[in-house]
């Protein structure tokens, strides 16, 4: 049975004055007006930080209640910053077991009204509790991963600028994006360094944001053809090779296979760049460039608008901004713009039939591969 | 007399014989739970290390950490006392609790 995204709603990335549950609606809006408010009977939702009582913990009674989907059954989902697109995922499975017919999935996060040190901490909890207990946060496990990426393939870490001068040069082609001013490599370097290598804008930023999507059965511009799911162990002492992501490339695999596609049948992608390196790390394990190549295909071109292989045409998470469990969604819903010509200032060269958005939990612990295009595998 | 050389304490798998850091779980390859320990000589190398200015929470700023490689390429993340060692950097290791410290080892 085919599914496929019949529209999109995003709301603006960034410092927002309203809630959270503020922002779902909004973003939950703007999809359903999108398919002239056709009956929906499946409400998938998902945040990860905890705001007390005026927070998420009972985000479907609210968000069904603001929608008026009462009637609408509900799944609540929670995976780190991969909350979106596993809430994608969930739906598009429960559709296609053939007992829902529509589905609206909603992702949301709030983080500019926290502190640095209380998002750090919340968002290091999806680390192996025995790492953060020698003070270990994402930008430090990040940052090692980025030396080791950078001491294999024999890089400068100027190479790292790159990436973000990418982002932010994408992100101004985004209305919905948090970054509306490109940097130059030198002002990345200018920028404080968070954890050696990595600087300040190396890093994607606090961001609220929300993103919805409504699926339905049928098929589209935006059908899904492949799915893929896959784990690496928590504790990075466990991994044997730190410069790639088993995650991504069991998760790519599968969703390559269930979709019947090659990498290079894909027009577009938008990967999780929660810190520079990972870019790189991401075009490598899903098949677009060989290991250690990937920073030449940005020097090359190949990966702007034009280019062989247009990556985070919105600015990605680094561009875009990273309200964590709404960023797994808004990667997908990018693909579904794109393949769905709606896209307008941040659409890429040539019409795209096939995409692929890939998103990350934790620190690319458990990882997630969808592929939408024009027909069904 | 002189004091016997410092030791950590690994973990082998008695079905994969694969070595590993200590865990709470099962062996992290095969996730067989029939696990021994065993004494490994306290030095190892650092593969990686980062100094981080704005610490977790309770840390004191810089924080430094580094991916240590110990005898039979088992990993441990440790906190360095001292200045941040550079890759290649012969490091002794000692459990302190539930984390790891690394210093740099005195040159020849």
């Amino acid at each position: 049975m085919s599914v496929h995204v019949a529209s999109v709603g995003m709301g603006r990335f960034g410092k927002r004055t309203e809630g959270q549950v503020d922002l779902a609606a909004e973003a939950a809006g703007l999809a359903l007006e999108g398919v002239g408010r056709r009956p929906i009977d499946l409400l998938v939702a998902g945040s990860m930080l905890s705001h007390g009582p005026y927070g998420p913990e009972a985000l479907l009674s609210r968000l069904a209640g603001r929608l008026g989907l009462e009637s609408a059954s509900g799944l609540r989902v929670d995976s780190a910053s991969g909350t979106g697109a596993m809430a994608f995922h969930a739906a598009v499975i429960a559709l296609e077991s053939g007992r829902f017919e529509r589905a609206l999935v909603v992702a949301t996060e709030k983080m500019t009204d926290r502190t640095t040190a209380e998002n750090t901490r919340d968002l290091a909890a999806s680390l192996h509790p025995s790492e953060v207990a020698a003070g270990a946060t994402m930008p430090a496990l990040a940052a090692i991963i980025a030396q080791r990426y950078l001491l294999r393939f024999d890089l400068s870490p100027t190479v790292l600028d790159v990436a973000t001068v990418h982002a932010r040069e994408m992100a101004v082609r985004n209305p919905c994006a948090q970054f509306q001013k490109p940097v130059t490599p030198e002002e990345v370097e200018r920028s404080r360094l968070v954890a050696l290598p990595l600087r300040l804008l190396h890093c994607s930023a606090m961001s609220d944001g929300a993103c919805a999507v409504v699926i339905e059965r049928g098929t589209g511009p935006a059908t899904v053809m492949g799915l893929g799911q896959g784990f690496e162990a928590l504790r990075i002492v466990d991994r044997p090779d730190l410069t790639t992501f088993a995650a991504t490339r069991i998760s790519a695999t599968r969703a390559y296979e269930n979709a019947k596609v090659t990498p290079k049948q894909v027009d577009v992608a938008e990967v999780h760049d929660a810190f520079s390196p990972f870019l790189f790390i991401h075009l490598e394990d899903l098949g677009f460039c060989d290991a250690g190549r990937a920073p030449d295909a940005f020097e090359r071109g190949e990966v702007r608008p034009d280019g062989r292989i247009p990556v985070n045409p919105s600015g990605g998470v680094i561009g875009r901004g990273h309200p964590v469990a709404a960023s797994g969604l808004a990667e997908i819903a990018e693909i579904a713009l794109q393949l769905r010509g709606e896209a307008d200032l941040h659409a890429i060269a040539r019409a795209p039939k096939v995409g692929l958005a890939q998103a990350v939990s934790g620190l690319a612990s458990h990882n997630l591969v969808t592929i939408l295009g024009h027909e069904a595998p | 007399m002189s004091a016997p050389p410092p030791v950590v304490e690994l973990s082998r798998c008695e079905a994969c014989r694969s070595p590993f850091l200590p865990t709470d779980g099962p062996c992290p390859r095969c996730g067989s739970s029939d696990v021994r320990p065993f004494s490994s000589p306290a030095l190892g190398a650092v593969i990686a290390s980062t100094e981080l200015t704005t610490p977790a929470e309770g840390w004191p700023a810089p924080h430094r950490l580094a991916l240590v490689e110990m005898p039979e390429s088992v990993r441990l993340l440790a906190i360095v006392d001292g200045p941040l060692p550079v890759v290649g950097t012969i490091v002794s290791v000692r459990r302190d609790g539930a984390v790891y410290r690394a210093r740099t080892e005195p040159g020849p």
